[in-house]
């Protein structure tokens, strides 16, 4: 699993810029499952009986959140605006790659303590990224809308807990892999489609389309959820090591849902719950009111510091949500087809 | 050329104040063929004695501290998770969601961020103050989290290096550049003897200093060091302080100290004649170690020069290739200026 998400942690594939990762899940997946790419962009890998009746579609979102450059000023300066909800109180002076025509590091500008008391308030218009490069080398190496990432190294904690940035989402990616790989050779009763869909951190996009286009008979979405931490309501969380948080919601098919809940007791994987009176928040909202409807559930990997450079999951998490979605699909899912 | 592989060795050396041991032994190794005397001191000052070519008629004593900024640890939660208190003056956004390495081992763990997700929307636009962050390495609880880490561990951020295009970023430049700095002339064959001090504690009150300037007990002193340029697109004017890529900075004035005139002067003719930038800066900000020198036993002639360098406490500071090489020039011209007279 550490492997997958070391190839998947990358700098590469803000939303927008998905086909970026293309590759390397074509690699991931070589093999064990039929992959290509649809109009919006998403990565689709086939997997199963590809005429059978039922048809089941596992979701995570392949983009990550960064900055896209917007403007470079006369002295080299460049200003950049967040894609996705990037958390911008982590930005002041960290290090940044712009994935240029070259590959440049650099700062995100920030004030030092004898002009600012670290006070200020922070604004999605201010932020200034700094290359220490003049201005023409900086204007022929890096053009405007080229994705700005947060630099971050994967690192390896204490009890299988990884932290890096990219985990929101490519943790669910890795997921789905690890879960396809446990499927390999195996006949399933029914025809799979892995979704690796684009931009869900901005609208929601692939999900939708991926939706409409599979038209499956159901659908599970893997994405982070939140871990308890500090300032994190319990309600909302579930704990790292829990292995894995089922999400109960209106929007949700109760069917999918209650298949997930049934499979964990039977296969003794613990797992913890999050209730929502509304939507998830995930891709699941769009998918599951796509074409006529299709019934959708969502497990989510635990994170803490979503949506920072600091993200942080559990591998074991990971491991056994990965089972407990090849055993789903296995038994050809929850709705009758 | 400076050895610029040896200041990523300085850089990526972790050494906070009170913990400057791998920085010192990286020192020690390099300028043992080259210095007559070496003395490690009771706080853990490098005093070096190198001799020149002549014996001058004054002592001049060259200076650049060990210690760089950042965190210790001061509780071990229940929930496994680390509170710590920074070392040396760090903004809180500095902290805030950093990569970082903990105690002799480094081990990895991350400063914690509750996710905006569940803030208010004014919580969003402020950072969180550095005691009340907490630091995540994974442990499952206090017993857990004991078996890795003890109070009073040092912390430093986890950054990258690199050297590239004529620019470096690295944690630490301030100010393992002034060590580099001193390591260069030890190595070199001097004019006139000199005197090196590599000192600690800087960053928590310029204390090492002090105790280095009552020992060798110089008449005058070059400080060198890495100093807050802000030459940014929201700071105006005179707010930059100093610029990167205008040169070696000559301070005449700062919270600690009023320079020397004359040598200011001198440092700045130095530069003149080598041929390299030299600027000054534009407000009266920082301090260093020239505070606790110029004031040592007598008083000691203290000029300071030092290298622009933006996001100085912070996990990736930035300097110019051309600026390094300008203060290397100028602090080795103006030392054979001082000791010529």
């Amino acid at each position: 699993m550490k492997k997958i998400l070391k190839k998947l942690c990358v700098d590469q594939g803000l939303s927008g810029c998905e086909l970026e990762m293309y590759d390397t899940v074509k690699e991931l997946l070589s093999g064990i499952a039929a992959v290509a790419h649809d109009t919006s962009g998403n990565i689709i890998a086939a997997m199963g009986d590809q005429n059978a009746e039922k048809h089941i579609m596992l979701d995570a979102h392949i983009d990550r959140i960064g900055l896209i450059v917007t403007y470079i000023n006369d002295e080299g300066f460049i200003k950049a605006e967040p894609v996705g909800g990037m958390d911008l109180r982590a930005l002041p002076g960290s290090a940044v790659t712009i994935r240029g025509s070259e590959t440049v590091l650099g700062v995100i500008c920030t004030m030092p303590p004898h002009l600012s008391n670290g006070d200020d308030e922070l604004s999605k218009d201010k932020i200034w990224i700094d290359t220490g490069l003049p201005a023409d080398q900086v204007k022929e190496q890096i053009s405007l809308g080229d994705s700005v990432i947060v630099y971050s190294q994967l690192r390896e904690l204490l009890n299988h807990n990884i932290a890096v940035s990219a985990l929101d989402n490519r943790a669910g990616c890795a997921v789905l892999i690890r879960c396809a790989q446990k499927l390999k050779d195996k006949k399933l009763p029914c025809r799979l489609s892995l979704v690796f869909s684009v931009q869900e951190e901005t609208s929601e996009l692939g999900a939708g389309t991926a939706a409409f286009s599979l038209a499956p008979d159901e659908a599970v979405v893997v994405d982070v959820g939140f871990a308890s931490q500090d300032g994190v309501p319990s309600e909302k969380s579930g704990k790292i090591g829990c292995g894995g948080i089922i999400s109960i919601s209106p929007v949700l098919s109760k069917a999918v849902t209650d298949k997930m809940i049934n499979l964990s007791k039977r296969l003794n994987l613990s797992c913890d719950y999050e209730v929502t009176g509304g939507g998830t928040g995930t891709n699941a909202d769009k998918i599951s009111s796509s074409k006529g409807g299709i019934p959708t559930g969502v497990i989510s990997i635990p994170e803490k510091n979503m949506h920072t450079q600091v993200e942080f999951v559990s591998l074991d998490d990971m491991e056994q949500i990965a089972e407990l979605l090849a055993i789903y699909v296995t038994e050809g899912g929850a709705v009758n087809a | 050329m400076l050895d610029y592989e040896l200041l990523k060795k300085l850089c990526t050396a972790d050494g906070i104040s009170g913990d400057e041991e791998r920085v010192r032994n990286i020192i020690i190794e390099e300028i043992t063929p080259y210095a007559d005397k070496i003395t490690v001191d009771n706080m853990g000052n490098v005093l070096v004695f190198k001799k020149g070519k002549q014996t001058p008629k004054q002592k001049l004593l060259i200076s650049a501290h060990m210690d760089e900024v950042g965190f210790i640890v001061t509780d071990i939660l229940d929930n496994g998770c680390i509170k710590f208190a920074s070392v040396g003056g760090i903004n809180d956004s500095a902290a805030f969601a950093k990569q970082v390495k903990i105690g002799k081992n480094g081990l990895s763990g991350v400063v914690n961020a509750q996710p905006i997700h569940v803030l208010k929307a004014d919580e969003r636009k402020k950072n969180p103050k550095i005691d009340s962050l907490q630091i995540d390495i994974g442990a499952k609880d206090k017993e857990d989290a004991k078996k890795y880490v003890s109070l009073g561990d040092s912390i430093v951020f986890d950054a990258p290096y690199e050297n590239k295009n004529g620019r470096i970023i690295s944690k630490a430049i301030d100010d393992r550049f002034g060590c580099l700095v001193l390591i260069e002339m030890i190595k070199t064959e001097l004019l006139y003897d000199m005197y090196f001090s590599f000192v600690v504690q800087e960053e928590i009150g310029l204390r090492g200093a002090k105790a280095a300037a009552f020992t060798i007990a110089p008449d005058s002193a070059i400080v060198v060091e890495a100093t807050t340029a802000a030459d940014l697109p929201s700071a105006e004017n005179e707010k930059k302080v100093c610029c990167v890529g205008g040169g070696a900075v000559v301070s005449l004035m700062d919270r600690a100290t009023i320079y020397d005139k004359q040598y200011c002067r001198l440092a700045f003719e130095a530069a003149e004649e080598q041929g390299v930038k030299v600027q000054t800066k534009t407000m009266i900000a920082g301090g260093n170690d020239a505070g606790a020198i110029h004031s040592s036993r007598g008083g000691v002639r203290t000029v300071a020069v030092s290298v622009p360098c933006r996001y100085l406490h912070a996990s990736s500071s930035l300097i110019a290739v051309e600026d390094a090489e300008a203060v290397y020039a100028v602090v080795k011209a103006t030392a054979e200026k001082i000791l010529s007279r």
